[in-house]
């Protein structure tokens, strides 16, 4: 493991701070005023000042793509928050009574809206609330809730024997403090990949609720809909859909790796495979 | 958990595609194009067939002209022309109108058409109709038979509007036997008949064997429902269709400038698309702030950038195609400046609830944008349309900006309507719109310019520009409508080279 770069995990990383970069420098600067609609810059050519050009309202393109990634990351923190915020309480009981009609209930509920597409819920939610930012990001994260509940229930389960588990419950230790202080650091590792991986589905699923109308509302700017709004210009002005769907791509992309990459630097399991399969350099063995 | 990481970040790239992936294969062209039959695309598909108890534009468009005729129809300046009357008479105090019927013209059902049928049509109106229109004929007292050709009709009072109403669906004229199924099995005197209808996708229209009038030219006509613009386009493009019919993405236009293969056709229609506002709450209840409002917004640039110079900008509730037509479009010019002095230096909040059309979502930008720029700080809310935006918006009346096209011909009586969504209140403005009807056609005219000025210096609403009619069409298609301000989108001229 020393000395091997862990690609995955620096392109991944590389990939998902360019985005919060973007986002954060968006808060304090723009090259030009997103939403500002001018006539006179209508589809100007990329250059003097519009590193990207403009779109069919006159509106920086590059500026529209900065302040589209802090719409994309709060979507996915927000989303992916409450999905964890809800599911990994539900896991963790659903993990540490096995054999309970508590998990049994809570498992069955978690199939349940699992089997229910996240997109449907969230036109559905839509029609009914208002379409908005706020509603795609309820119906994102109620909708991953179950992947967390899972991915929490098999990493209790398994660290539920372990040793100092029973060490913990013989001296007296109530379930509640077992679950602060032992389980949820221990399964800590697997909740950031589900996170990261999570992030990444949710960065998708806004920005296609954006295309479909369902997603953040006009003038904010959204990748999503900024492909939507340069679907007419596809055949004269192609780059107006280039850049939103490689941001979309880049950074689905970046939380991916980067999901993949903790996983193999986190996971204890695999790092010991590894290290049997090719020893170290000194030639050591365990 | 890698592969289903690498599935993902794949459909990530899908995504960014979906847009591209559009119109990409637009080599795939039909063989020889055939005069035998003709497809055309629309974006609405009618939900039944019977205009007579179902709203909706799509079901006129569709039949009236093609399978449904009416004694007068509107020819495409406007003018109301005879159709299956020869000629009308107006008494001296106009209140009574004597067709003369064409006495060749038979229903697709064989059986001929008579005074006896226009009694019957007119009556069913009152008894049977089911929409909001057919108040336009409430000012009809009785229709009468004198002869087997010959139907005169008894108006309450002088009225400019009937015969205009005649031109519309309220005046297509139905079999007394042919009204049994209405939404399936439409019967009428027109050239078509209907063919088949296959759900979700399209209606074929086949010829009327018994027509009595000259035969279209392309026999067989299909309409194409598409549920979305690029898809009708991409139709075009690879030859499943040989003409838009309304254009919903004027950016696009671009694809289709080559003049072998196309030719964009470009009128008027009846469609003011009205940035309304509440008048009946604040802010939008003092007038100084609509006067603002109008003034703030600079429609050639509105146009410019939300529907790519396509129509032109209009000043009030009036198209040019009607004879009442005036230029108010100078009656607020773009004045930032002055906007702000309206306002006083205040600023204000407002909720701007459009429904979630092409053009409305587009202005909406544009709106907001400039009302920023003289301290109106307009929060867009996108409504699903129709049910949800009808609801909110045109029911109970819960906004304070909206953006809505009025397609309906000579719509402008909808602001004398106080408890309508505008809640525009101003006597003088009701008063107008009823001398004009009962007055000659002269007074007519001058009253309605009247209340189109009156209108726009009240600032009733901001009229943001006037809906274009735009049809792409293959080359050598002719006889396409070049104007949309009848109701229906009229076949009998259609031609295929």
């Amino acid at each position: 493991m020393k000395g091997r770069v862990n690609v995955a995990l620096l392109v991944g990383a590389v990939l998902v701070a360019l985005v919060g970069l973007a986002a954060v420098v968006s808060f304090f600067w723009t090259p030009h005023d997103p939403t500002l609609v001018d006539a006179a810059r209508k589809l100007r050519e990329p250059g003097g000042g519009y590193l990207l050009g403009a779109d069919k309202f006159g509106r920086d393109t590059f500026s529209q793509l900065m302040v589209g990634a802090r719409t994309t990351l709060y979507v996915g923190i927000v989303a992916v928050g409450i999905a964890a915020v809800l599911g990994v309480p539900l896991g963790m009981v659903a993990g540490m009574t096995p054999r309970g009609w508590l998990s049994e209930l809570i498992m069955r509920v978690n199939d349940l809206v699992f089997a229910f597409p996240a997109l449907l819920l969230a036109v559905m939610l839509g029609a009914v609330y208002g379409a908005g930012t706020l509603t795609a990001m309820i119906a994102i994260g109620v909708a991953t809730v179950p992947a967390f509940a899972r991915v929490t229930r098999a990493a209790t389960l398994q660290v539920m024997v372990t040793d100092y588990i029973l060490a913990a419950r013989a001296a007296g230790r109530r379930r509640p403090a077992i679950a602060v202080r032992h389980v949820l650091p221990n399964i800590s590792s697997m909740l950031i990949v589900q996170a990261s991986v999570s992030f990444a589905i949710a960065i998708l699923a806004e920005a296609a609720l954006s295309f479909l109308g369902f997603g953040t509302r006009p003038p904010t700017p959204s990748w999503g809909r900024m492909l939507q709004e340069s679907q007419e210009l596809l055949f004269s002005t192609p780059r107006l859909a280039l850049w939103p769907g490689l941001a979309i791509a880049l950074a689905v992309l970046g939380f991916n790796l980067l999901g993949d990459g903790l996983r193999d630097y986190l996971d204890p399991r695999l790092r010991r495979i590894r290290e049997q399969a090719e020893p170290p350099a000194n030639g050591a063995t365990r | 958990m890698r592969r289903i990481g690498t599935w993902i970040a794949a459909g990530g790239l899908l995504l960014a595609l979906a847009a591209c992936g559009g119109g990409a294969g637009g080599g795939g062209g039909t063989g020889t194009p055939q005069a035998q039959s003709l497809s055309v695309g629309f974006v609405a598909e009618p939900a039944n067939l019977d205009f007579t108890s179902t709203e909706g534009a799509a079901i006129p468009q569709a039949l009236l002209v093609n399978v449904y005729e009416g004694m007068v129809k509107l020819d495409q300046d406007g003018k109301i022309v005879p159709l299956l009357a020869e000629k009308w008479d107006v008494s001296a105090d106009r209140k009574t109108y004597t067709f003369t019927l064409r006495k060749d013209v038979k229903f697709s059902s064989g059986a001929p058409f008579t005074a006896d049928d226009v009694v019957f049509s007119l009556d069913r109106v009152k008894t049977d109709w089911k929409l909001k229109i057919k108040s336009q004929l409430d000012v009809v007292d009785k229709v009468e038979k004198t002869d087997d050709h010959t139907a005169v009709v008894t108006l309450k009072r002088p009225s400019n509007g009937f015969l205009y109403s005649m031109a519309t669906r309220l005046g297509a004229m139905f079999s007394r036997t042919g009204v049994a199924d209405l939404a399936n099995k439409p019967v009428g005197t027109g050239p078509y008949v209907l063919g088949s209808w296959r759900r979700g996708d399209s209606i074929q229209l086949q010829p009327n064997p018994s027509y009595w009038g000259t035969k279209p030219k392309v026999p067989t006509v299909t309409l194409k429902y598409f549920k979305d613009a690029t898809a009708m386009s991409n139709a075009l493009l690879t030859g499943g269709i040989d003409v838009i019919s309304a254009v919903q993405a004027p950016e696009s236009l671009q694809q289709f400038a080559d003049p072998n293969r196309f030719q964009t056709i470009e009128g008027t229609t009846n469609g003011e698309v009205v940035l309304s506002m509440n008048n009946g709450r604040p802010p939008f209840n003092d007038k100084k702030v609509r006067q603002a409002v109008r003034h703030a917004i600079d429609h050639k640039a509105l146009l410019e950038t939300a529907w790519a110079g396509r129509g032109q900008p209009i000043g009030s509730m009036v198209p040019p195609t009607d004879p009442w037509y005036e230029d108010r479009t100078g009656d607020y010019p773009y004045d930032p400046a002055k906007a702000k002095e309206l306002l006083g230096g205040k600023t204000y909040d407002v909720k701007m609830r459009i429904p979630n059309l092409p053009y409305a979502v587009a202005s909406a930008q544009v709106v907001k944008s400039q009302l920023a720029q003289v301290g109106i700080n307009a929060e867009i809310e996108p409504l699903e349309f129709p049910a949800r935006w009808l609801d909110q918006v045109f029911t109970k009346g819960d906004y304070d900006l909206s953006i809505i096209n009025h397609v309906e011909p000579r719509d402008m009586g909808i602001f004398a309507d106080k408890s309508y969504y505008f809640h525009y209140d101003n006597p003088e403005f009701g008063k107008l719109l009823a001398a004009a009807d009962e007055g000659t056609e002269q007074e007519q005219t001058d009253d309605l310019k009247q209340a189109a000025k009156l209108l726009s210096e009240d600032a009733a609403a901001d009229w943001l520009f006037l809906f274009p009619n735009l049809i792409v069409a293959k080359k050598g298609v002719t006889g396409l409508p070049k104007n949309a301000i009848a109701e229906s989108f009229d076949f009998t001229a259609l031609a295929k080279q």
